[in-house]
């Protein structure tokens, strides 16, 4: 591919910009490969692209129902962070935090990493003892996390409201200065480019319908409307659909797939300098470059794979967002929209080898799949390639439901429920 | 908003009447004690999750506050019937029926 | 000698008034309730015990005399669950310590409250937040609801053609008679 830069950019300018290429290629699927990752989105072909790389697998197809990017990771609200509880979970998500820096660079495509910051908000004392609590967490495991206090709070985000008289008062906040933001969709168009370069074959409308297996059980191809493709490892990146795909193999998951909604408003010159979170009154919210609040906040309460959701869920999250900013009660909503999301008991992923030879899963990330992204594709990657996981994700296995050792980021998953 | 036909109250009523109640037809087993992990795990944490018509459990929370099922396509959201607490799972044969019933109805 | 301090109860929405264009919201006098549980098999006695036959159609009501206010009213909540109550504070309790009959009665008297809604835009003022059908063809007159009204649960109960009557917990009942004071100020 040819590299993208400010010569780049200063020589098509030069050619009327005639001379771009495509980002990606539309290949039909060859009849085999080494491995076949189902599901384009961020996880799936930042997997792909960690194959080709770092493990010097050459035959790497990509299968997406739709079109890539078009699920979750074109969905959410764009936040990263790293500030979950357990030392497990510092392990994988500090792992993607840091990876963001170079991300950029890496794939050479502006992902627009922003480090503006991701502030917690207390309102009251057991907000106080459990961010207080996961600050301390987060430092012994060399998570950047930090205490704050109203005062401090408000000089780092001034549309906050720190008088002690409204409802729901700020006690302190918990700010990870390294969390931020980045392009959500460039994510995805940077992966699939890299990763395309690097000859894998990212093929679109390609529903897998079927896994076939050899009479030992491992896994030999799968069945997909472009017809039956064979390969001996399957990583399964699907998001809300794990459930249906991993049915075909005969595995059954701990998972259940809500609609998760956001939106944004119209946009606003710069206002709104990081992300603040609020588990209490419920809401989360930040800026994005184009000016748009983007706003999130907790599943609807019934399984669907219709990324739909109701109003009265997203009324609920703008009574919010009034009560804590008055100020933006005047604001217009622009768009609203949701994805399904898989969610799992503990609220903590899986990135594992499964009962099934050749077949590997990483899902149930729930409302908090975009932050990990760089991350849980570079492990998953390294689990698919040698058979066996990262020890960054050997704590996140599909046993850990039947033995026990649970994960429990409830609280850390923050509004998700 | 789903719109969703309490079977005790026998009228519609907005879901924010209800409370979602997961996987219907779920039996907690009698023997928790002695079940292997495998078992606990199924009753527990593994789920059907089927993207295509589900049968799960509602709580008539700020209405009769009692629990039913329910019969939805978890895919396009539309609620095909619902049927008290303790009733069987209605047949392939009675879902079909209701959801000619319901297209009918709207025809 | 101890002396002895007499126990005032204050009233949770003691002189509080409010009202709209076409509608007055007033709280309602104490009275006595009880949260009553009965079996099928039990509901026909223990509706002569009580004076007043507990209503086994959902959404209906029966009161023994004829306003809400006099004497002994059964509101259907649930299959196998009324909300009674006695306006002239008799010991609903009191009249069932007699029955055989397996059954649950907790007395409520002071855990509810309730607020009186009076003229032709007291519906309004419900529907502004309570996402339930209370039109005529539905919610007639004797229509007796478990609900929600903005965040809180209430029980609303119509008690003549522009008359409701609205129970809550009494910790929601200042959110509750805020909420329907808000409402009233949209009309």
């Amino acid at each position: 591919m040819r590299k993208y830069s400010i010569f780049a950019l200063a020589r098509e300018a030069m050619r009327q910009h005639k001379g771009w290429e495509e980002q990606w290629g539309s290949p039909e699927p060859k009849s085999s490969y080494d491995v076949i990752i189902i599901g384009a989105g961020g996880h799936g072909l930042g997997t792909a692209y960690y194959l080709a790389k770092e493990h010097g697998i050459k035959n790497i197809a990509v299968l997406e129902k739709s079109w890539l990017g078009g699920g979750n990771t074109g969905r959410n609200t764009t936040v990263i962070r790293s500030n979950y509880l357990y030392d497990e979970s510092a392990g994988l998500y500090n792992h993607a935090l840091n990876m963001w820096d170079n991300l950029s660079q890496d794939i050479n495509y502006n992902v627009m990493y922003s480090a503006r910051g991701v502030m917690m908000l207390a309102h009251n004392v057991h907000d106080v003892q459990v961010l207080k609590r996961h600050v301390h967490a987060n430092r012994l495991n060399g998570v950047q996390n930090e205490w704050l206090s109203p005062q401090e709070a408000k000089e780092f985000c001034p549309p906050l409201n720190i008088s002690k008289s409204c409802r729901y008062p700020i006690m302190g906040a918990a700010l990870q200065r390294k969390g931020g933001t980045a392009r959500h969709d460039a994510v995805a168009w940077g992966y699939a480019r890299a990763a395309s370069d690097l000859g894998v074959d990212i093929i679109q409308n390609c529903e897998v319908t079927g896994i076939r297996r050899a009479a030992d059980g491992s896994v030999t191809g799968v069945e997909t409307g472009k017809g039956f493709i064979g390969a001996k490892k399957v990583g399964v990146v699907a998001a809300g659909n794990t459930s249906h795909i991993m049915q075909m193999a005969d595995v059954r998951m701990p998972l259940e797939s809500f609609p998760l909604q956001a939106l944004v408003s119209e946009p606003l010159k710069p206002i709104f300098p990081c992300v603040v979170m609020s588990n209490s009154v419920h809401t989360y919210i930040s800026q994005s470059d184009k000016g748009e609040l983007v706003i999130g906040a907790g599943t609807d309460q019934y399984t669907s794979y219709a990324p739909n959701g109701s109003l009265h869920i997203t009324n609920h999250n703008l009574e919010a967002i009034c009560e804590l900013f008055p100020a933006f009660s005047r604001v217009k909503m622009m768009r609203t929209w949701a994805g399904t999301v898989d969610v799992t008991p503990d609220r903590s992923p899986i990135l594992a080898k499964t009962p099934v030879k050749g077949l590997y899963v990483n899902c149930g990330w729930g409302t908090g799949g975009f932050k990990a992204t760089p991350g849980s594709a570079h492990v998953f990657a390294h689990t698919i390639a040698n058979d066996a996981p990262h020890k960054i994700n050997e704590f996140f296995t599909l046993e850990r439901f039947k033995t026990g050792r649970l994960v429990d980021e409830s609280a850390a998953a923050a509004v998700a429920h | 908003m789903l719109y969703i036909r309490c079977p005790y109250c026998e009228e519609y009523r907005p879901e924010i009447e209800f409370r979602h109640a997961g996987e219907a037809h779920i039996e907690r087993p009698t023997n928790l004690a002695e079940i292997s992990a495998d078992d606990m795990e199924k009753f527990l944490f593994i789920r059907e999750n089927k993207r295509g018509i589900i049968f799960e459990r509602w709580r008539h929370i700020h209405g009769c506050g009692r629990f039913f099922n329910c019969v939805r396509d978890a895919v396009t959201d539309q609620i095909i019937m619902t049927y008290k607490s303790g009733e069987p799972k209605p047949s392939d044969a009675e879902i079909e029926k209701a959801i000619l019933a319901l297209k009918e109805e709207q025809a | 000698m101890a002396n002895s301090i007499q126990a005032l109860r204050n009233l949770p929405l003691d002189g509080r008034l409010a009202g709209g264009a076409g509608v007055s919201i007033t709280p309602a006098e104490p009275m006595s309730r009880v949260s009553l549980r009965v079996k099928d098999k039990d509901v026909k006695a223990i509706g002569k015990a009580l004076g007043v036959a507990l209503p086994s159609k959902p959404k209906t009501s029966n009161m023994s005399g004829d306003r809400a206010s006099a004497g002994r009213c059964a509101l259907w909540i649930g299959p196998d669950e009324w909300l009674v109550l006695d306006g002239e504070g008799a010991d609903i309790a009191g009249a069932l310590a007699k029955t055989k009959a397996v059954i649950s009665v907790v007395n409520i008297s002071h855990r509810n409250t309730a607020i009186l809604l009076e003229g032709q835009n007291a519906v309004d003022v419900l529907r502004a937040g309570c996402p339930q059908n209370l039109n005529d063809d539905v919610f007639p007159v004797g229509a007796c609801s478990r609900t929600i009204l903005g965040k809180a649960e209430v029980v609303i109960w119509r008690t003549d053609e522009q008359s409701y009557h609205v129970e809550c917990w009494r910790s929601f009942s200042d959110y509750v008679f805020k909420f329907i004071s808000q409402a009233a100020k949209g009309l």
